[in-house]
């Protein structure tokens, strides 16, 4: 058995629907066609797979989704929780399945029709009483009800402790759609953002402008893992994945954790780069690109920090020397991220992580021996690395 | 579920062919426009400018003489009491054209836009004709309401000797209204009565602290053993895994540690834009409610503010925040 | 009645004196009977009802016969209104209050006409949004 999860996975498949603001299908039906991609690009067929694992929040259920796409039996089942930060969540699922022998193949899914149906956007609300409804409760009465309303009040504090201003969250969104203007999945391809534009946005939570918020999107996106030596066989080269790590802080809520000594950083995601970089091995300056999750643009800048490409308060100062652009010292979502590309819940964004080391993102830069992915942010979250086969 | 695949495509081709005609109908006003229905146009609105029902005031005036009010356009060619038999002409394209998408599961309607354009004020003696026509339909558009499209309609209106007076552009969206699960309790029932603030939901680790706000207190759980204080209210000390407890009055002081100013969305029963802030509480836990009575750029981190617990709507208190 | 106002007295950004209108079965029914919309809903409760509302909700007519009147207040007899474009939003129903607020977004020297974009909101959120543009005198001749 092995002792940590470090080259014990690859992902060999990706795949994805189109994206789109109005799907006119089922999200069983969007699921199913990202896992049948996916297992196409693998070059395996369904009766190969016999994992699957997606989020909480997925309407649709992994037996439902094998029997739609022709998968047979299945030795591995999983969900994971707390929304976007499941997105790697699932991948760590996915890899210690694998690296048990609990499973051979495991498809990872995600599909929401998450701009035509249920928008998150719109807050939450009443409904049956659970453990999550209790806590929604302590912020419901006062108005404090939408993803926008938790991520700004951290921003606030983080722009009032640290040389952070509002042009700085302008970069973070103008250096992603700088990627995407070249990729045709993107909703924003070919259509630049000016600093005058997201300035002049109209405000949805201040500090947060329009721009500052994801993309509410129809689509789905799934990838497949497998152990390292199956993916010597299989025709696309292995993204092996060198470490992979969930994290909850102390004194965690989910979106909500107003009650630290700071909530100016992001202690989960400090202790999932502590947890990456020990399992492989690498530290920050060997990570050539990286998929940040981005539901908002300031999450970019504090997980710049959490995982040490810059120090702490000074992630405004990084990204304002241009470091996430093309060429930039860390080319950062290349696909132009959930900001510009498309929100599938960060699941868009491990396929991105697997094209890098590819090498065939639209944005791609030269070195990508390593690649950062997370996903997740003031939830528990979780990240892991990417790299080539050895 | 919408149409999808070639019935969709036949069902657009259709839509394609009423874009750009006549609705077929000329709308002729049944009397021309007059003193009494301004009079009663301007008591309903409690509109009392002078230039439509006093004559001396309207004569020193720009309009020079009685005129009638702009948006009153339409009003002059509506159909009246026959409206409310709800009968269509068969030779109503508009009305085709919605028994179209009716029968594609479209059966919702809402107007969404108007725009009325005035070349001239109407005045008494002025006699309105009408004719409309389908400017556009829009592409397949996912609303709030529900999957649809927009149409657009032109009214252009003309009185005596073909002078162009005015125009109507009228956008309804035609939707398929989402299947909902049938009311079983009233807040299912939109629209009715005044909307509240979301309550919280109430179970065994949190009821007790709000039924204590509701009789006007703010009070702050602590361990019994410990005396450690922790809030949100939890049922175990996380300090010395007590699962005894007792609560001790807060006392409202403190200060602004982060804050927010929520624009959207606008939920209704909320006032916007909306101030939310967590305050460190001089005890040493903290609390998030509303920052009131404030203009939303003055409130600032490091503010001193003092807690009040007070209705915020017809029918729920809370602890809310005033600068001190 | 307020005086008339001039072209040059106008700033950009300047606010309308804010209106607030009690929603009664009477204005409603009034408003849709003074506008010959016969449309049942706006005078029938029982339609309403079958429509999904809970009473009889405000005609579009009316909703625009407010908006003019809320700017010719401000601006007075000698203004001309020229266009009024609005979006429609949460209904008006009886029992509640429409408060309508108007800021002046855009003044043009030649034609001496002035923007006003105004809101007319009720507990439900945004009845009626829009713009208003109106010719002023101008003034200080």
């Amino acid at each position: 058995m092995p002792t940590t999860l470090k080259n014990e996975a690859a992902v060999v498949g990706i795949g994805e629907t189109e994206y789109s603001k109005n799907s006119g299908r089922s999200e069983l039906a969007l699921a199913s066609e990202a896992c049948a991609t996916a297992i196409r690009d693998a070059g395996l067929t369904p009766a190969d797979i016999d994992g699957l694992t997606t989020f909480t929040m997925d309407t649709s259920d992994e037996i439902e989704v094998a029997r739609t796409v022709g998968i047979k039996d299945l030795t591995f089942f999983s969900r994971t929780p707390h929304g976007g930060g499941a997105a790697i969540g699932v991948m760590h699922q996915a890899v210690m399945a694998v690296a048990t022998g609990s499973a051979k193949a495991v498809v990872v899914y995600r599909a929401l029709n998450g701009r035509s149906g249920a928008r998150y956007s719109e807050g939450v609300s009443g409904g049956p009483t659970t453990s999550d409804l209790i806590h929604w409760s302590w912020y419901m009465p006062s108005g404090l009800m939408t993803p926008a309303s938790w991520i700004a009040m951290s921003t606030q504090r983080y722009m009032y402790e640290n040389d952070c201003r509002p042009e700085d969250l302008a970069e973070v969104c103008m250096a992603q759609r700088d990627h995407a203007l070249k990729n045709p999945r993107a909703f924003f391809h070919g259509q630049p953002l000016t600093l005058e534009q997201h300035q002049g946005a109209r405000s949805i939570v201040e500090p947060l402008r329009l721009f500052d918020c994801c993309q509410e999107t129809d689509g789905g996106a799934a990838c497949v893992v497998v152990g390292p030596e199956m993916a010597k066989e299989l025709p696309h080269p292995p993204a092996m994945v060198r470490a992979v790590a969930q994290g909850a802080g102390a004194d965690q809520e989910s979106m909500t954790s107003f009650y630290r000594p700071t909530i100016a950083e992001l202690p989960e995601m400090q202790l999932i780069a502590r947890q990456c970089w020990e399992t492989s091995g690498l530290g920050p300056e060997d990570i050539d690109a990286a998929v940040i999750y981005d539901a908002f643009s300031p999450n970019v800048l504090l997980q710049l920090e959490s995982f040490g490409f810059c120090g702490k308060g000074e992630g405004g100062r990084f990204v304002r020397e241009g470091g996430l652009r093309p060429g930039g010292r860390l080319p950062v979502n290349t696909h132009g991220g959930q900001l510009s590309e498309a929100y599938i819940h960060g699941m868009n964004g491990v396929n991105e992580g697997v094209r890098l080391i590819r090498g065939t993102s639209t944005s791609q830069p030269e070195k990508n021996d390593h690649v950062l992915v997370t996903a997740g942010v003031g939830v528990p979250s979780s990240g892991m690395i990417l790299g080539q086969a050895e | 579920m919408a149409i999808s695949g070639k019935e969709r495509e036949d069902f657009e081709k259709k839509l394609e062919a009423y874009v750009g005609i006549d609705i077929g109908l000329e709308d002729v006003g049944r009397n021309p426009v007059n003193e009494a229905m301004v009079r009663q146009w301007c008591e309903a609105m409690g509109d009392e400018l002078g230039a439509y029902t006093d004559a001396a005031a309207a004569e020193q005036s720009v309009h020079q003489g009685l005129v009638a009010p702009p948006t009153m356009l339409q009003a002059w060619i509506l159909g009246g009491v026959a409206m409310a038999s709800g009968e269509d002409d068969p030779r109503d394209k508009q009305k085709e054209l919605h028994r179209l998408f009716d029968a594609h599961g479209f059966t919702g309607v809402v107007a969404t836009n108007t725009e009325q354009q005035y070349l001239r004020y109407l005045r008494p003696g002025d006699e309105v004709r009408a004719k409309t026509s389908i400017e556009s339909i829009s592409e397949q558009k996912a609303t709030g309401l529900g999957i649809g499209y927009f149409i657009n309609t032109r009214t252009v209106f003309r009185v005596q000797d073909d002078e162009e007076v005015g125009s109507l552009t009228f956008r309804v969206l035609k939707f398929e209204a989402e299947e909902r699960p049938a009311a079983t309790d009233e807040s299912a029932a939109p629209m009715a009565g005044k909307p509240q603030r979301i309550k919280p939901a109430l179970g065994h680790d949190n009821e007790w602290w709000w039924q204590r706000v509701e009789q006007g207190e703010l009070v702050i759980q602590k361990c019994s053993a410990c005396g450690a204080l922790r809030h949100p209210t939890r049922p175990m000390c996380g300090e010395c895994q007590s699962t005894d407890w007792e609560s001790v009055p807060a006392s409202g002081r403190g200060t602004i540690y982060s804050f927010v100013v929520i624009h959207y969305p606008e939920v209704p029963g909320y006032t916007y834009p909306l101030v939310v802030a967590v305050v460190d509480m001089e005890e040493g836990t903290r609390f998030v409610s509303n920052v009131v009575d404030i203009e939303p750029e003055e409130v600032e981190i490091g503010m001193s503010v003092q807690a009040s617990v007070e209705l915020v709507d017809d029918e729920m208190k809370l602890p809310v925040f005033r600068r001190v | 009645m307020t005086e008339t106002r001039n072209y040059t007295d106008v700033q950009l950004g300047d606010n309308l004196p804010e209106l607030a209108i009690d929603l009664t079965v009477s204005l409603i029914v009034a408003g849709a009977v003074a506008s010959q919309d016969y449309t049942p809903v706006h005078h029938d409760k029982k339609s309403a009802q079958e429509a999904g509302m809970q009473d009889v909700f405000m005609n579009i007519l009316t909703t625009n016969g407010l908006v003019s009147r809320f700017v010719t207040d401000w601006a007075g007899i000698d203004s001309r209104v020229t266009n009024v474009a609005i979006k429609l939003g949460t209904p008006n129903l009886p029992g509640d209050t429409m408060n309508l607020s108007g800021e002046v977004t855009a003044k043009d020297e030649e034609s001496g006409s002035v923007t006003v974009a105004i809101t007319g909101k009720n507990a439900w959120g945004n009845h009626v949004t829009g713009t208003v543009d109106l010719v002023l005198p101008k003034g200080a001749n």
